[in-house]
């Protein structure tokens, strides 16, 4: 069974009744909606045209909000809604990164997430979900796709529809009847400086202009509601503090399979940082989380296919590995260094890494989709951590052996890092989101900040790091070392963000 | 009915809204809807169950009347929420996003909760709390003292949303005043005009569900009479094959769903009808045989062409040559629109057949100078298709409206208010509202007692400031009492504020023409009904309306009694209960007599539920009279009709009148219908002839006939009269958008914040040319004033015109109260020579309240209050207010603010001058202040229609 909605654009005149109405029955706060009207206007006058799009949960067969979800507060229920228990939810918003038609939002009452879930209370009544009711023109269908007796099955078997983004793969169980292909298409009508009787949000009016606009149609989004971007500066700086413990206590191991003593360095500063990198990232995690209070029930309410419950295993597994290094070098166990320093070069590839494959459920951000990425964020991992310990390491007494190990892997995965931001922006994209999101980093209005706050700097680090190697002394590798930390957090902070400007509706 | 077992079995009430997807159904069954479990949304998927009683009401956020169902909490009594009434023939359990929104209304932390009088003096912005009783004491002193001293034209109400139809006017009738003033010419007095001329009836009611060819001239997708359930039908026929045509200056929503979308020059519609007219004369694609029988041709040809035999087909081919003129071309011309445009709307019209269904109301009727002519040009393409009362066509309202009369009617008074009914308007469809700060100021009149009932005149009307200087002289006002639920710029200058209920708070029954069907609907505090069900106790609606809030029935019934405590005056009896003679009638009492003998089939369908007629309304909510009326103008008269009527020279059918007769709402007193040639004899229309007024006598005789056939007036904003290279252009400032309420949905936070921003629309090429961009601030320059606003490019309006909505510029004054979900803070400053300056100190600001939601105001813009701006401009005719205005148009000077207003009253007094000038002034024949027939919603005697110093025959007494 799969329960659906049909609506039918043909028909509808874009009242918002279905909004209010849906806001009455669930008490939705101001600003925030579970349904809502866009309006995009095309053409030029007096052959000037308005379509209307009812925008909502498209309750997906294989949905993945459900799948990022940590604490199984998102669910497909048996009869295909997609339900959500907010006793249960943490406030992560990662549900908000998976959902590729900005259906979901994080109530501001509850402080939790929140979204159509077709009036399940109702439904379990047997009564229509409150839009379907009060719709004038019952333009919206609900019903049984399966069930091909069914009157949405019979309107979605004999009309033809479309889907939003089809191309996420994710199933979406809304079909839209004669609607706009501009209006669907959330790249194809930018907003043209205002709405026409509200005004577009700060992030929809900062995008318009990286969007290339139809030039026959102009068609221009005139009405639409606000999506802001559910993460900020705590995500950016964690994917930081995460690189520089997992790259700083990873080449502590490396050393040590290597047999290249690093003293103090590998023995006590690399596990600090590990712990430091460790705890700070659980820290933000949990402070970014809306209902920071519940953060327990990643493990105790665990979803195991969401990389957030996974990632915190591997972060709880690699300050547990972190702790028991740093014991391991003071007792100076050897067998038991050994043995950790082989278990701890892959645990500390997944701190670094996992979020690649967080990321890539968020099925909503192309941007973060890219196959590189996780290789990315090991290299970052090692330029960052090799970076912290080249610092650390001018106040300790490094062998040339420890400083040339530093040097050649700072040296190597600057260069890249560097290498990869070029294959990431000068390439082509999977998708069009993916494209628009590049643009704006490499071209568009993050490119200053990328250029000379995240490329500039990992340049002339490379350069100073590359100078090592020909016998200058330490302290360059460390200003280098130095360097590429603002330089990863500015790089993070514009990947972030712009991963998550494009439009979904 | 009964079951074989013997028991009782109830025939099913008839729910046109009940549907069913399968398993899922709209609504609970009605026999759970006293105790029906739903499950608490914001728990699921936990189950916590809450007991509602789900009882019927009516919306009143616009004309509409659509159903609702009030979910009430078995638990606390509290209101959850609306939906809509699967009963309800019109809204079929359906509703715009006003009819839920109801809901804000209900729990407004801003709402008025007690009745209110002010401190300091008028305008002071500063209340204190009072008691009904001490309220009531005063109010009906002064009443009873205009009353007893004669001064009967000094008590007004003044009306902006109305209520039941009829009962307000049984109390001003009880009272013997002349004082029912409504806000119809800001409204629909042209469109009126236009009907009236043509029929007697002032409202058409179009069967679109069936039409094939539907021509809207407003916006029925989104708002107006009758949004919703017209956009049901609209959007039905649509898919049944119906092909629509929409003139609008502007894209609107329902533009955006036609099939042909013309934006005409404004004023320049008639002209594009009368070329349609034109062609269906002249390819003689008409219905001969209706207009032969059902046009006053003869007269046509007797006025127009007294020479021609009296034949109909040189009738034909008189009026084809008096309207060759109107060729496409010529209309294409003067419109601004491609001729293909024309032409296709014509096909269009032709291959409707008798399905042709039109509709014009408000836009281009209410905003040019001679608007009602649109009207009649519109409505002549009906005629001429023969689809007038057809299915598929246009009808009557009356004939898809019913209206429940208390069968205990006061006698007419005889009083004629000057303030209501200048003689220099003695066509105007509606009382002169737009004139009466105007009038007052001429030194026409005073007022004792002003009631502005859920009406916001300073606001709405044009010329706001001069609204002001009225409002603040006590001299011209003696008394200003506001009732209404929300604060308004206007209640800020009142004596009393009195608290009046919501859609959930008051009883009311309304009816409107939505299809083709007579309904009447039942508005009811639910609240008190639950009480009522649940054997709670309650003294009136004060008790179980939130705070103090008294529903307007109680209100009226108790303050007729205190204006007649012992009865002498004749005013109490008709609030006296008729089963505890001397006790006050209750509204129980007042509906149970109204259903049980006003209302055919009621008592009927009733007892069939085992009900009696009051409770079958409060259960369902609604009552189905009848339906798919169709050709009433041919139904046959009955005996007890056509006792004493005698035939007129017309055939139009008269029983004998008195000065002392009544005449009804609208037609003539004594009037019941024509006698045909074929000697047939049937109800007709109700103009003074019976038939449809191709050529109107009435137009003719009372000093226009060169308007007395459907014809062409140019605009005052004619393109003519704009010269676009001084920057002139058209300000079109009367459109409304889908989810706002005129200036009453500032306490429902659910639609403001969907639409919360004023833009001035600017078609591109426009704002090209003058270097304009969206979000520049412009001055728009009127002639009395100006205002600032922010422009934007657009091309969903048509070149040469601006538009800027209706609904948003609201405001209050810093210190005063107000609703701080739309309002901006402002300083008011009036200089002694009368220059008015309105500024925003502050835009709409987050606010604390027990609603957490107004502290997440993420909308800032109050709006630019425009009509501040405007002078009165009254059709000469139909008295309407021509909504558009001449502008001038320059960017912002570097001392202008957004949203800044200055107006010099002197000049409007001038351009009121001006416009009055235009008017031609009555007595019209016989003496007469005004034609019988016209509508007027409390008709005096006849005896008052005759103009003092003249008797009904015209000569000098």
């Amino acid at each position: 069974m799969q329960y659906g909605f049909a609506i039918d654009q043909r028909t509808c005149i874009g009242c918002h009744a279905c909004t209010v109405a849906c806001k009455t029955e669930h008490e939705v706060p101001l600003g925030q909606f579970r349904t809502w009207v866009k309006y995009v206007d095309s053409g030029s006058f007096p052959d000037t045209t308005r379509s209307f799009g009812v925008m909502r949960c498209n309750h997906c067969t294989d949905a993945p909000c459900v799948k990022i979800c940590p604490t199984q507060a998102l669910f497909k229920r048996e009869d295909g809604i997609v339900d959500f228990d907010n006793d249960r939810c943490i406030g992560c918003k990662s549900c908000m990164q998976a959902c590729p038609y900005d259906a979901i939002y994080i109530d501001a009452d509850t402080h939790t997430a929140a979204k159509c879930n077709m009036c399940a209370h109702r439904v379990d009544e047997g009564l229509e979900p409150a839009c379907v009711v009060v719709c004038p023109t019952h333009s919206i269908w609900v019903g049984d796709l399966d069930d091909p007796t069914s009157g949405i099955a019979r309107l979605v078997a004999t009309e033809e529809t479309t889907v939003r983004s089809p191309e996420q793969g994710t199933g979406p169980n809304v079909f839209y009847l004669g609607a706009d292909r501009a209006v669907l298409d959330p790249l194809a009508a930018p907003v043209d400086d205002t709405y026409l009787w509200a005004r577009p949000d700060a992030q929809r009016l900062a995008i318009q202009d990286d969007v290339d606009r139809d030039h026959v149609t102009g068609a221009r989004t005139t009405l639409n509601t606000a999506h802001p971007r559910p993460w900020g500066w705590k995500v950016v700086t964690y994917l930081w503090t995460k690189g520089v413990g997992a790259g700083a206590l990873a080449l502590a191991l490396l050393a040590h399979l290597m047999g290249v003593e690093l003293g103090a360095l590998g023995d006590r500063v690399a596990p600090a940082l590990g712990l430091f990198g460790a705890a700070t990232t659980g820290a933000l995690l949990v402070w970014d989380l809306k209902r920071p209070e519940r953060f327990l029930f990643i493990f105790l309410k665990s979803n195991w296919t969401s990389w957030l419950v996974l990632g915190a295993y591997v972060l709880s597994a690699f300050s547990g590995g972190a702790i028991l290094w740093a014991l391991a070098a003071e007792l100076d166990v050897g067998w038991a260094m050994t043995t950790l320093a082989w278990l701890g070069i892959p645990v500390s590839a997944l701190m670094a890494g996992y979020t690649a494959f967080l990321f890539g459920q968020a099925e909503g951000r192309d941007l973060w989709q890219s196959p590189l990425l996780f290789w990315h964020l090991l290299v970052q991992a090692v330029m960052v951590g090799s970076g912290a310990l080249a610092v650390a390491g001018l106040a300790l007494d490094l062998s040339d052996e420890a400083w040339d190990l530093l040097a050649v892997s700072f040296v190597v995965a600057t260069a890249a890092h560097l290498l990869m931001l070029a294959l990431e922006y000068a390439g082509r994209h999977a998708s069009r989101q993916a494209a628009v999101a590049a643009h704006i980093v490499a071209r568009g209005r993050y490119a200053p900040l990328f250029r000379l706050g995240a490329v500039l700097p990992a340049a002339v680090a490379l350069l100073l790091g590359a100078l090592t190697w020909g016998d200058v002394g330490t302290v360059p590798l460390a200003i280098a070392g130095l360097l590429v930390q603002p330089a990863l957090i500015a790089y993070e902070s514009v990947f972030v963000r712009a991963g998550q400007d494009p439009p979904l509706s | 009915m009964t079951h074989p077992n013997g028991a009782r079995v109830n025939p099913e009430v008839n729910l046109p809204g009940a549907r069913r997807h399968e398993r899922l159904r709209n609504y609970p069954p009605v026999e759970e809807w006293d105790h029906h479990v739903e499950y608490d949304a914001k728990a699921h998927p936990r189950k916590v169950p809450h007991t509602y009683s789900l009882i019927p009401t009516i919306c009143f956020n616009c004309e509409s009347s659509c159903g609702l169902l009030a979910y009430v909490d078995h638990e606390d009594l509290s209101i959850k929420k609306f939906e809509g009434n699967p009963a309800h023939p019109g809204s079929r359990g359906r509703n715009c996003a006003k009819g839920p929104a109801t809901i804000n209304q209900v729990h407004d932390p801003e709402r008025i909760l007690h009745p209110l009088r002010r401190v300091g003096e008028r305008g002071s912005g500063r209340f204190e709390q009072v008691s009904w009783e001490e309220a009531l004491a005063d109010i009906a002193g002064r009443i009873r003292a205009a009353i007893v001293e004669g001064r009967r034209d000094e008590v007004m109400y003044h009306v902006g949303r109305p209520g039941e139809d009829g009962f307000v006017e049984r109390v001003l009738q009880a009272w013997g005043v002349d004082g029912h003033n409504s806000h119809t010419n800001v409204c629909s007095s042209g469109g009126r005009s236009g009907y009236t001329h043509w029929m007697g009836y002032d409202r058409p009611s179009p069967d679109y569900a069936n039409a094939k060819t539907i021509v809207l001239l407003s916006s029925h997708l989104e708002t107006g009479h009758y949004f919703n359930p017209h956009a049901q039908r609209i959007m039905e026929a649509k898919q049944n094959g119906a092909k629509v045509a929409v003139l609008d200056l502007r894209l609107s929503n329902t533009a955006s769903h036609a099939d042909l979308w013309i934006a005409p020059w404004p004023g320049s519609e008639a002209a594009i009808f009368l070329a349609v007219a034109a062609y269906l004369l002249r390819t003689r694609r008409i219905a001969t045989d209706f207009l032969r029988r059902w046009v006053n041709w003869e007269v046509y040809l007797e006025r127009l062409h007294p020479d021609a035999p009296r034949d109909f087909e040189v009738f034909l081919d008189r009026l084809t040559e008096d309207y060759a003129s109107y060729t496409f071309e010529f209309a294409a011309s003067v419109a601004h629109v491609p001729v293909e445009q024309v032409e296709r709307l014509a096909a269009m019209v032709a291959d409707a057949g008798t399905r042709l269904a039109t509709h014009t109301w408000r836009s281009a009727a209410a905003g040019n100078l001679g608007g009602w002519q649109i009207v009649r040009s519109l409505f002549f393409l009906n005629v001429l298709t023969g689809s007038v009362g057809t299915e598929g066509g246009t009808h009557p309202n009356g004939w898809d409206k019913f209206i429940a009369h208390f069968p205990d009617m006061p006698e007419a008074n005889d009083t004629w208010s000057e303030m209501l009914w200048p003689q220099e308007y003695p066509l105007t469809t509606n009382e002169m509202s737009i004139l009466l700060p105007h009038l007052l100021k001429d030194g026409r009149g005073h007022l004792e007692v002003y009631f502005s009932r859920v009406y916001n005149p300073l606001w709405v009307n044009p010329d706001g400031f001069t609204w002001i200087d009225v409002l603040k002289d006590e001299s011209k006002m003696g008394l200003h009492v506001a009732l209404t639920p929300t604060w308004s710029e206007s209640a800020t200058f009142a004596d009393y504020v009195l608290p009046m209920g919501h859609a959930s708070e008051r009883h009311d029954t309304m009816s409107f023409e939505t299809h083709t069907a007579k309904w009447l609907a039942f508005r009811q505090p639910v609240t008190r009904v639950a009480m009522e069900q649940r054997g709670i106790p309650y003294r009136d609606s004060r008790d179980t309306n939130p705070g103090e809030v008294w529903e307007e029935n109680e209100f009226w019934f108790e303050l007729s009694w205190q204006i007649d405590p012992d009865g002498s005056l004749g005013i109490r009896r008709y609030f006296e209960s008729q089963e505890r003679p001397g006790e006050r009638m209750t509204q129980d009492e007042y509906y149970e007599i109204l259903f049980s003998r006003s209302v055919p089939g009621l008592p009927q369908a009733a007892e069939a539920q085992g009900l009696t007629p009051l409770q079958y309304m409060r259960k369902y909510g609604v009552f189905e009279v009848a339906k798919d009326l169709y050709r009433l103008d041919e139904r046959p008269l009955t005996d007890a009709e056509l006792a004493d009527a005698v035939p007129d020279e017309h055939g139009v059918l008269r029983k004998p009148v008195t000065l002392d007769s009544q005449p009804p709402l609208v037609g003539e007193a004594g009037a019941v219908g024509v006698r045909h040639e074929d000697g047939t004899a049937t109800a007709g229309w109700l103009s003074p002839s019976r038939k449809l007024e191709l050529y109107s006598t009435t137009l003719a005789d009372w000093g226009w006939p060169e308007q007395a056939t459907p014809g062409y007036i140019e605009s005052h904003v004619s393109a003519r009269n704009i010269d676009r290279d001084a920057s002139e252009f058209v300000l079109m400032p009367n459109f409304r958008l889908p989810t706002l309420i005129h200036t009453r949905s500032g306490n429902a936070k659910y639609l403001n914040e969907i639409a919360n921003t004023h833009p001035l629309w600017f078609n591109r090429a426009d704002a090209a040319a003058m270097d304009v961009h969206t979000g520049d601030l412009v001055r728009v320059t009127t002639e009395i004033g100006h205002f600032v606003v922010r422009a934007w490019a657009t091309e969903a309006i048509r070149p040469g015109v601006v538009g800027l909505s209706h609904h948003m510029g609201r405001w209050h004054q810093d210190g005063h109260p107000g609703s701080r979900w739309v309002m901006g803070k402002v300083d008011l400053d009036r200089s002694e020579d009368g220059i008015w300056r309105l500024r925003y100190l502050e835009g709409v600001q987050p606010f604390t309240s027990e609603d957490p939601d107004s502290e997440r105001i993420y909308w800032d813009d109050p709006g630019v209050h425009q009509n501040l701006a405007f002078p009165v401009q009254p059709d000469p005719v139909s008295g309407m207010h021509c909504w558009h205005q001449k502008v001038r148009i320059e960017k912002a000077r570097p001392e202008d603010r957004y949203g800044d207003v200055e107006v010099d009253v002197n000049r409007s007094r001038e351009v009121y001058r001006r416009w009055l000038a235009m008017a031609r002034p009555g007595p019209g024949p016989g003496g007469l202040r005004r034609p019988e027939f016209l509508m007027r919603h409390v008709t005096p005697k006849r005896s008052a229609y005759v103009a003092a110093g003249r008797t009904a025959d015209g000569a000098a007494r």
